[in-house]
């Protein structure tokens, strides 16, 4: 590999009139311009502008509470920042479009001599996402370390000769765990469907596998863009399929999240053999605003159909779990924007590998967005067992 | 290329309408109110004035006599009150505030409140008062004991359904006696200042474009122009960009600084209000570090960074003007609400819980909102930078051959997008709070405030020498070159640099020996923050020793750089009482900590980039700066400056406290200031000003010289980095891609055999065929 | 660059081995959980959290080794270094952030606290 210079056989790629690929200084050697900077940057802008006015909280100064509203009415300015950001993420891709592999730039300084800058920086970009997660981590240390376990804060409160005493609205961790691994509430249909497991669990399980198998369907697009041996209409095909799974997978993975946390479902009735039944996690009241949580040590199990048998007598607290589910959404909900955005990026290969635009020159693409997806992989193996098993 | 580009202008002119359109009643709505209900009105009433409602305020008398108490009879005609009112004992009510003298009911229809305002009894249910059953009221004003007063009143009329909808009200102001001159309020200087300055700025912009070709001057060239600039992924346009950015942001942080100087200059002063006060000072802050500094050193390692590395341009170039653009957005954000007075009051830490309760100002929310768009440009062009200086270094120039300003921006790159994170976590985390109701930092719920100091300092700490490396980094360049030397110790420069990279983190726990964090951490950081000396003291003396084995050549630049070194090292002088916990308690709220990091932060940073001003202008832009004009720059600017900031060492021990809005004379056991203090501040704000000017003939040298200049030869000053080697201003791409210049000869900083760390590299590096091993 | 090439693992080919691996894995990680959870009392929480993070492990070294590449290819080692920088500053984070509390200044001895003079 040369220093530096592109080979010459490059300069007759035909480039998009939009406007050539970053590293195309085009024949004079100038730089081009572009309008995507700008737009993203006010887009963004605009758009945090919106949220803040959607969603803003007041101050309740007679009941010293806040009280929370979407204002739908704000909507727009919202909607605004992110048609102008996605506006100009158009006009950036469009830039990309032609992107052949030509115009490939390697790096020509120690230590990544001959590597494409473009990897390089894709984990540099990795570096600082890692220190993103480790943040998140750090909160979620620190603060399943500082505060009691209300399970064992209430066992300890009713042991024979206990000192504890706890008062109303005790702040205490109710791990996300509580409500999808051991059932919570939902400790009578643990059974139900397959013998051993709450079906609160199906979705995050559902959900890591699916996230595997993106992550192999991605390598898979890889192994097959580069594959010379293959016509190019059938490579296309293949790697727009292969793009197209990773891109159902990641939109199933974000639907059953939606549907853990907001939605749940049911399938059958009480007593079919495969009743399925998979509350959501709101529904429980596991919510960022529960400060006054009804926890119930043991659910006497006839109640009706959903969580409505009473508590056994002496057997109940009223805790404030605001903080665990703080915690959760965030962490959880941050794992899942990276995964909205690996789909956005998605979106567009797939578009691009249907049209034909990875062949072996420069599949390094799907590389490159490969190891951001299988870091997003990556985190889900860490943040699963974190927050959803234990 | 402008052919090419109609297609995304006709996007982005369709997003900006679209924008318009969405934003337009938006803006009427927000921020709240400009200064109160005297001037909004009495909201509950409708909101605005009603003609219709005529209010009367009888017995002013013509003649105003000191002292004299004078009846005063208010009345009012019009409105739903005569018209269709449907019960009478609800008729209407009145809001009278007076600017002077004491305003008392006579009985008990009217009420005083706390303001010292008057206002009718009975207007919400737990008053039982009838005042609200009358369209007329008495009320005593007892006049001042010198000067008149003004009188502001506000009638409503209501129509008795219990309810607000229907009633009107009206208003009415009244003068009596001799009216004081009209005082500008803080926020109304400030605006207008900025206002002057956008103005400026866009003048200049014309007036450069004009200056250019003044032949061919045309409007219809103007756009094409400007766009192309604003477009640009030019690593030297988007410099300039980030130049003008941070200049122009410089200014706005003086002007906050200059009005809040105004209010201390002396004791009991009330030009600001607190409110205004806290608002200021957290602008201040904000605006210096994330809109002057980092721009201002983005802008000269975007400048500088590709040419001295010999590289064609950045990496990345359009990511590259992305992390410029989120910059100005991100000001739009951050200065939301300062105007109507609701700007963000947190100071530049933002502490919790302050900044997660209901009393912050609601400009906070876009604060916070805006410092997320600042850590994405930062993060964006730290990749960007990492990039560029692991994979772009021209053939030849191996780690140990790279210039020092290179080797710092790299450490304060790799400081920067390590530790950002955390603080664009943090700030997520605040910003979740203060919208949909998280909890991370609400005390009520278990929320632990030490872990935003935790996350902010994590962050703000190495923050404090990413800007401080880049300066370091121009000083060696400067030094070096005037010494007409080599630096003295190079590796140990490098070693250095790397080493206060990696200490740098793990010192951050000074900042929060007040905070009653973890006592292990405050001790494990007591020693590391003493440790940061040794490699700063390595630097130091290696400068030292540069222009004692070198020629000096005092030019604008070497003087400052020279300027430099005495203010850091005082600053780091200083800075040596923190580390130790028991002088840090005693010290930590005082003006001795406002002393010391302005002596690093200006002595150091801005002292460092206008070295780097003056030394790389005429590579900029082609032309020599005037060096009269430019030593008039040095010897004002570092007098005043000096002037500004030991004083406030004396003021800082004798126990002026920082972050209050004033300060009193007194003798009291815990609040003790002797009376030299007020001149000391007199002294500090008429400083403050020189200070201000002085940096307006930088801005004036600057645009004559770069208009007007002697022509630059490539390489004024003797250096031998590469950028000297291309033409001034250089070409674009900076560097040929295809005819990369290459290092060969860098005895001066050759190694000889690779060392271990050097091994190390080779270890992990792919396996060379074509030689040119360079560690 | 070169190409990947098709390396195998035992036979397999690497992504197919990798891949089943963590699905295996995974399944492993959930049956535990429900296992506990069916047999709640008799297996310890230590003996979960020691499956996950063994589990955890495994799983993210296979990610990282084999789908990003950082085993095998030329460029694996530089890159390895690369991934591996910022545990420097994770661990600190963690140390300073995740595992540090306030609540600490009690636990002081009495000489270390404010009041005391001898």
């Amino acid at each position: 590999m040369s220093y530096g210079g592109h080979d010459d056989h490059h300069h007759d790629h035909q480039h998009s009139h939009w406007g050539p690929h970053d590293w195309d200084h085009g024949h004079g050697g100038a730089p081009h311009n572009s309008w995507a900077p700008i737009m993203l940057a006010f887009g963004s802008s605009i758009f945090l502008l919106g949220f803040t006015k959607v969603f803003t909280q007041t101050w309740d100064s007679e009941a010293s509470i806040w009280t929370y509203a979407i204002h739908s009415s704000q909507l727009g300015l919202l909607i605004a920042g992110l048609a102008i950001f996605t506006a100009g993420l158009t006009v950036f891709w469009r830039q990309d479009w032609s992107h052949s592999g030509s115009y490939e730039a390697k790096a020509v300084g120690t230590p990544f001599r001959t590597i494409d800058i473009r990897k390089v920086a894709v984990w540099m970009f990795l570096m600082s996402e890692m220190m993103v997660f480790s943040s998140l981590f750090s909160t979620y240390i620190r603060y399943r370390l500082g505060f009691d376990n209300c399970v064992e804060l209430f066992e300890s409160s009713i042991e024979p000769g206990s000192t504890v005493v706890l008062e109303a609205g005790q702040q205490c961790w109710l791990p996300a765990s509580y409500f999808i691994a051991e059932g919570g509430y939902h400790q009578e249909y643990a059974n139900a469907a397959l013998g051993f497991m709450p079906d609160t669990l199906i979705p995050g399980a559902i959900n890591t596998f699916a996230l595997i198998i993106s992550s192999y369907t991605i390598v898979l697009a890889l192994k097959t863009a580069k594959d010379s041996s293959l016509s190019d209409a059938e490579r296309s095909r293949k790697v727009g399929n292969y793009l197209s799974i990773t891109l159902f997978l990641a939109t199933l993975f974000l639907t059953f999240k939606l549907i853990e946390w907001f939605i749940g479902f049911n399938i059958g009735h009480p007593g079919d053999w495969y009743y399925f039944h998979a509350p959501s996690l709101s529904a429980d009241h596991f919510t960022i605003h529960e400060s006054a949580y009804t926890y119930c040590h043991h659910w006497d199990h006839h109640g009706g159909v959903d969580h409505k048998g009473a508590c056994e007598p002496g057997m109940d607290a009223i805790f404030d779990i605001r903080m665990s589910a703080s915690t959760f959404y965030v962490t959880t909900g941050t794992h899942g924007v990276h995964v909205f955005g690996g789909m956005v990026a998605l979106a567009y290969m797939v578009l691009k590998a249907y049209r034909g635009g990875y062949t072996p020159q420069n599949a390094v693409s799907i590389e490159y967005f490969g190891l951001y997806w299988h870091f997003v992989d990556l985190v889900w193996v860490l943040v699963f067992p974190a927050f959803y098993l234990y | 290329m402008i052919r090419s580009m109609n297609k995304p202008r006709s996007f982005g002119l369709l997003a900006i309408l679209l924008f318009a359109l969405v934003l337009a009643p938006s803006v009427q709505s927000y921020p709240t109110g400009i200064s109160g209900a005297q001037d909004g009105g009495c909201s509950c009433h409708g909101q605005t004035a009603s003609s219709e409602v005529v209010p009367s305020l009888e017995g002013l008398p013509t003649e105003l006599e000191p002292g004299a108490t004078y009846t005063l009879n208010i009345s009012f005609t019009g409105g739903p009150s005569f018209a269709e009112n449907a019960e009478p004992a609800a008729l209407g009510g009145f809001h009278l505030w007076a600017s002077a003298g004491v305003l008392a009911p006579v009985d008990g229809m009217v009420k005083t409140n706390s303001d010292g305002s008057v206002t009718h009894t009975g207007d919400d249910k737990d008053d039982t008062g009838m005042g609200n059953d009358q369209r007329e009221w008495q009320v005593e004003w007892t006049a001042p004991m010198e000067g008149g007063a003004k009188f502001t009143l506000h009638v409503n009329s209501v129509n008795g359904d219990g309810t607000n909808g229907g009633d009107l009200w009206g208003r009415l102001t009244a003068e009596v006696g001799p009216q004081p001159v009209e005082q500008a309020s803080g926020l109304t200087v400030l605006a207008s200042a900025i206002l002057l300055m956008v103005v400026i700025t866009l003048g200049c912009v014309i007036w450069v474009f004009y200056r250019q070709d003044p032949e061919a001057f045309a409007w219809e060239r103007f756009w094409p122009w400007f766009s192309d600039y604003i477009t640009s992924t030019d690593h030297k346009k988007v410099g300039t960009l980030y130049m003008v950015n941070g200049l122009f942001f410089l200014g706005v942080g003086g002007l906050f600084a200059l009005i809040f100087r105004v209010q201390l200059a002396t004791p009991g002063n009330d030009f600001l209000t607190q409110d205004e006060y806290n608002q200021f000072f957290t602008m201040h802050g904000t605006t210096m570090i994330f809109l002057a500094a980092m721009p201002m050193i983005a802008g000269f390692a975007n400048w500088i960074v590709p040419l001295q590395i010999g590289a064609p341009d950045l990496a990345l170039p359009r990511l590259n003007a992305l992390a410029f653009w989120l910059n100005p957005a991100a000001a739009l954000l951050l200065f939301s609400g300062i105007f109507s007075g609701q700007g963000a009051d947190t100071g530049w830490t933002g502490y919790a819980p302050y900044i997660v309760s209901h009393t912050a100002h609601s400009g906070a929310t876009l604060w916070v909102a805006g410092q997320i768009l600042i850590v994405a440009s930062s993060t964006i062009s730290g990749i960007n930078f990492m990039t560029t200086f692991c994979t772009m270094r021209a053939p030849g120039m191996g780690w140990m051959q790279m210039p020092l300003f290179s080797w710092s921006m790299l450490i304060a790159t790799l400081m920067l997008f390590i530790s950002i994170p955390a603080f664009g976590i943090g700030l997520i985390q605040v910003l979740l709070d203060r919208t949909i109701g998280t909890v991370f930092y609400e005390v009520a719920a278990g929320g632990d405030p030490l872990l935003w100091s935790h996350l902010f300092w994590y962050f703000g700490h190495p923050e404090v020498y990413v800007v401080v490396l880049p300066a370091f980094g121009v000083i060696s360049e400067v030094l070096s070159t005037s010494a007409r030397r080599t630096i003295f110790g190079y590796k140990s420069m490098v070693f250095a640099l790397a080493g206060i990279g990696i200490v740098g983190f793990i010192v951050y726990g000074h900042h929060m020996f007040t905070s009653g964090m973890s006592p292990v951490l405050r001790f494990v950081t007591m020693l590391t923050t003493m440790l940061v000396a040794v490699p700063t003291g390595i630097k130091i003396f290696n400068w030292l020793q540069t222009m004692h084995g070198g020629s000096l050549v005092y030019r604008t630049h070497t003087l400052w750089a020279l300027g430099f070194l005495v203010t850091f090292t005082l600053g780091g002088i200083s800075g040596m009482y923190f580390p130790a916990v028991a002088m840090d308690l005693h010290l930590h709220e005082t003006y001795f900590v406002v002393a010391h990091f302005h002596y690093v932060f200006v002595g150091g940073i801005v002292f460092g980039l206008y070295s780097g001003i003056y030394y790389w202008f005429p590579k900029a832009t082609g032309r020599m700066m005037n060096e009269k004009v430019g030593i008039l720059h040095f010897m004002t600017g570092f007098i005043s400056y000096n002037l500004i900031f030991w004083p406030m060492h004396r003021l800082g021990i004798q126990g002026m406290p920082r972050r209050q809005h004033t300060y009193f004379i007194t003798t009291d056991e815990y609040f003790a200031l002797p009376p030299e203090a007020a001149d000391w501040n007199m002294l500090i704000t008429v400083a403050a000003f020189m200070f201000f000017a002085s940096n307006l003939i930088l801005v004036y040298n600057m645009i004559s010289s770069g208009l007007r200049g002697q022509k630059a030869p490539s390489d004024p000053w003797g250096g031998w980095s590469m950028e000297w080697l291309v033409s001034s201003p250089p070409p674009t791409p900076s560097h040929d891609p295809s005819d990369l210049p290459v290092l060969e000869f860098a005895e001066i900083h050759e190694d000889g055999e690779p060392g271990f760390f050097g091994r190390m590299i080779q270890w992990m590096m792919i396996p060379e065929d074509d030689g040119g091993e360079e560690e | 660059m070169g190409e990947h090439g098709h390396h195998t693992i035992l036979g397999f080919d690497r992504y197919a081995f990798n891949f089943w691996v963590l699905m295996i894995f995974t399944a492993i990680e959930v049956v535990a959980v429900a296992l506990t959870f069916s047999m709640k009392g008799t297996v310890s929480m230590n003996t979960v959290v020691f499956i996950l993070v063994s589990v955890g492990i495994v799983k993210g070294v296979g990610i990282a080794a084999i789908f990003m590449h950082l085993q095998g290819d030329e460029d694996s080692r530089v890159l390895t270094a690369t991934a591996l920088f910022p545990v420097f500053f994770i661990v600190v984070m963690v140390l300073f952030i995740g595992l540090t509390h306030p609540d600490a200044a009690d636990t002081l001895p009495a000489w270390c606290r404010p009041g005391f003079y001898t």
